[in-house]
């Protein structure tokens, strides 16, 4: 299926917090409550529009073992976006944030949105972090925050969608350059400026062919 | 002469793919298709669009199976793609469990002996070969152990035995006792498949080439757990080691210019009209120009090991046959691995000289009794292609593969089963690095491999529990069957002597078959036993039986084939041409190169 962008998204963040479990309500809609440990890097992919437009989200996500660490950082170069995720019920994963936040500035372009994530928001009888925490952790560090449960679905869709429409926007200020896939966008086949052959429009322009 | 015509045409037109050979009467219209679309291994169960990412150039994710139940024994597998050379990552891999079983005792549950395969190909100018060859390698391998399973494992009755209930000398009974045919022991049958599987899918791919779209060639390593033991065949530079507690045993060579020099010189010795005069078998120190013509140059031939003068001639500025050292040696100018698959249609850069001879499929086999040895559970067989090894040595491998196996100890229940998957991971990411800039660097400051990589890792325990648990399950499976036979046909005692097995008075004892020698490794290498951590070479010089000294050959395969009690000097030897050939016909699953699906395997190729 074509697309007018692909965004690389990157899920991050401690073992166990519930980073593949939901990209497989994002990408599936269902949940598995007995994940196998994430060794290497999967992936995961899905079509949403946004303003109209078909985007293709691309998702990497990571192991969060300690043990992994190095591996996952050399996943970061190249994404558009970064899902960093905790969980409520534990409050180790938050205190972590911080070590997750340095690594992932350091390793990634200075234009990825990152989404703060608070994951397990349907264990609320266990829960050790407080949503206003979650909430002054991403307002210090300029994230955009939410809670969600993998489990439940809730603010699954959101957190992906609403990541995308922050690059979205951002490529709209012209503060992404699309044109260089290190930053975790590809512009779609059909509307590739420097492809003009396959243009949508590219019949309409007549022989002489098109300029951009 | 349409084809003539239809050529013509076709360079006129221009632009078409140039023609596939087509003989006469065969249908002309057809035009080449891939045999095996472009895929990576089976047990990743990607979809199409995983293959792009993991594709991906850039980042060269490191990839891991994501259900490890999909290889056996939780074996680690990882791979990365390359930094650009190609644009798809031109590695394969393919395992297989099976079950080698005769077809008139297939009804028998729990009959067959299981076997499990473990195959690397590292392609080259194309990914078709090395698709080929994880596709189809399997199937050959398996036809030709069918051929042999007489001398694998015995039936399970002793009337039984083969396709005919006997099988019969292939001497004339008069000629024996010139001609005398000596025992082999098992191995030298299960090398003996693989080497003739590595010859015949070479030969499949040169076919193939002239009917699909095939490009390229490939190295190719295999690993097969078999018999208590491993055999590693291996034609190419990609390469199998042996670790335990952090030591590293080579389980093969690496075949490229600058080791099999010799070789490529003798050829070109031998049969100069390969060269066609363009380059020669003499290797040159340094390798002479213009300006030293008339005068003095250091030379050998292919009969020396040291050096000589001679006067420079124009002849002696043709192109040596190997050129450069090391990794950066290339035959014919050309390539720099000397044995594999396919490459059919590879001329050298300069003069067009055909490769093929040069470049050979020949696999050299070399095993581990892993019956025989005590093994750790932390001791595996890496393989890996030449990605890997470039820049990670075997004493480092054996080393990375410990820490990473601290990382994940035995006594956590819930993730040891993953220890061998991130040994893997570990390996890859060694060896390809970070991205520096534009670079790869390795976590040493050194240049990562812009080069594909490919891992297994294989811990030998496992294959060693399970060896162990199938031979009791067998050996309770044969006196079940022996009583039966006893009360059933007490008359069939006579028929013993002309039966090729073990004249064991008990039938179920299976000691002459898969003896625990400790510490010794069945073969038939002169002095019996081997170093203990010395991988037993079964290649052609040990296997020249008829070099040897009959006495020895004959003493060595009686420890092999019969227990000590046995009275040995009865064993008489049949052949294998006559009966078993009906056995091939009937028992091996047609499915060479169409399918895999053989009823008789645990089939891990569901795609």
């Amino acid at each position: 299926m074509s697309y007018a962008y692909l965004f690389k998204y990157i899920i991050i963040g401690d073992t166990g917090v519930g980073k593949s479990c939901l990209l497989l309500q994002f990408t599936d809609k269902r949940f598995q409550p007995v994940h196998d440990l994430t060794i290497g890097v999967e992936f995961g992919a899905r079509m949403i529009t946004i303003d109209g437009k078909q985007i293709k989200l691309q998702i990497w996500d990571t192991a969060g073992q300690e043990a992994f660490r190095s591996i996952t950082r050399s996943y970061y170069r190249g994404a558009a976006g970064a899902l960093l995720v905790y969980d409520i019920t534990r409050r180790e994963t938050f205190n972590h944030l911080t070590t997750w936040l340095e690594d992932a500035r350091q390793h990634s372009n200075s234009n990825m949105v990152i989404m703060l994530i608070g994951n397990k928001s349907d264990l609320e009888s266990r829960r050790e972090v407080k949503k206003e925490e979650g909430e002054a952790f991403a307002h210090e560090h300029g994230l955009i925050f939410m809670e969600t449960s993998a489990k439940t679905a809730a603010n699954v869709e959101e957190a992906f969608i609403n990541t995308a429409k922050e690059i979205y926007e951002k490529i709209q200020e012209g503060v992404f350059d699309i044109n260089n896939e290190a930053n975790g966008i590809k512009v779609g086949p059909q509307h590739s400026p420097t492809n003009p052959s396959l243009s949508p429009n590219g019949q309409d322009r007549g022989q002489g062919g098109g300029c951009c | 002469m349409f084809n003539k015509v239809r050529s013509a045409l076709y360079n006129v037109v221009g632009g078409v793919e140039a023609l596939p050979a087509v003989a006469e009467g065969e249908d002309q219209s057809r035009l080449r298709v891939p045999k095996f679309p472009y895929a990576r291994p089976h047990f990743l169960l990607f979809q199409q669009d995983e293959v792009q990412v993991s594709a991906d150039h850039q980042i060269r994710p490191i990839i891991v199976p994501r259900d490890i139940t999909k290889v056996p024994w939780q074996s680690g597998y990882a791979e990365t793609v390359n930094a650009g050379k190609s644009e798809w990552n031109e590695d394969q891999a393919c395992v297989q469990q099976r079950l080698l079983v005769r077809e008139s005792e297939k009804h028998i549950p729990g009959a067959g002996m299981p076997y499990t395969y473990f195959a690397l190909f590292d392609g080259h100018a194309g990914y078709g070969a090395a698709v080929a060859a994880a596709n189809q390698l399997h199937n050959v391998v398996h036809k030709k152990l069918m051929e042999v399973i007489d001398h694998i494992l015995p039936p399970l009755e002793l009337g039984n035995t083969g396709a005919h209930g006997h099988i019969e000398s292939s001497t004339p009974r008069g000629m024996a006792m010139w001609y005398p045919e000596k025992p082999l022991p098992a191995d030298v049958f299960i090398s003996g498949a693989l080497e003739l599987a590595f010859n015949e899918m070479d030969a499949l791919i040169g076919e193939d080439k002239r009917k699909y779209i095939m490009k390229g060639g490939c190295t190719a390593v295999v690993s097969l757990f078999i018999a208590g033991k491993v055999f590693v065949a291996n034609a190419g530079d990609s390469r199998a080691v042996r670790c335990s507690l952090s030591k590293p045993y080579p389980m093969s060579n690496d075949f490229t210019p600058s080791t099999e020099r010799r070789r490529l010189q003798q050829l070109a010795a031998h049969k100069p009209e390969l060269l066609s005069n363009n380059f020669t078998h003499l290797e040159y120190n340094p390798r002479p120009g213009r300006a030293l013509m008339g005068r003095k140059i250091l030379y050998r031939d292919v009969f020396m090991t040291g050096w000589a003068y001679k006067i420079c001639s124009p002849e002696d500025l043709r192109t040596p046959v190997v050129t450069g050292e090391g990794k950066r040696s290339r035959l014919l100018a050309t390539i720099g691995v000397t044995r594999g698959l396919g490459d059919h249609e590879l001329r050298s850069i300069i003069h067009n000289t055909p490769i093929k001879p040069f470049l050979s499929s020949q696999a050299e086999v070399k095993l581990y009794n892993i019956e025989a040895h005590n093994i750790h559970d932390t001791d595996v067989l890496v393989m890996g292609t030449d990605g890997l090894w470039d820049v990670t040595n075997n004493e480092k491998t054996a080393e990375i593969v410990q820490n990473s196996l601290t990382n994940f100890p035995f006594g956590d229940q819930e993730n040891s089963k993953y220890r061998f998957t991130s040994a893997a991971q570990d390996l890859v990411m060694h060896s390809r690095g970070k991205p520096e800039g534009h670079n790869w660097q390795t976590s040493d400051g050194a240049p990562g491999t812009i080069d594909d990589i490919s891992v297994f890792v294989i811990p030998l325990a496992a294959y060693k529990r399970e060896w162990e648990a199938w031979k009791q399950q067998n050996e309770k499976l044969r006196q079940s069957k022996a009583s039966d036979q006893i009360s059933s046909k007490s008359a069939q005692t006579a028929q013993s002597s002309t039966n090729r097995y073990p004249a064991s008075a008990n039938l179920s004892n299976m000691d002459g078959w898969f003896p625990s020698l400790d510490g010794k490794t069945p073969t038939t290498h002169q002095n019996g036993g081997t170093p203990a951590n010395v991988p037993v070479e079964v290649g052609v010089p040990h296997l020249n039986v008829s070099d040897l000294p009959l006495a020895e050959i004959s003493l060595e395969a009686e420890e092999v084939m019969a227990p000590e009690d046995t009275p040995s000097r009865n064993v008489e030897t049949i052949d294998s041409e006559e009966g078993l050939t009906p056995t091939i016909g009937s028992s091996i699953p047609e499915n060479g190169d169409k399918d895999n699906t053989d009823p008789s395997s645990t089939n891990y190729c569901e795609r």
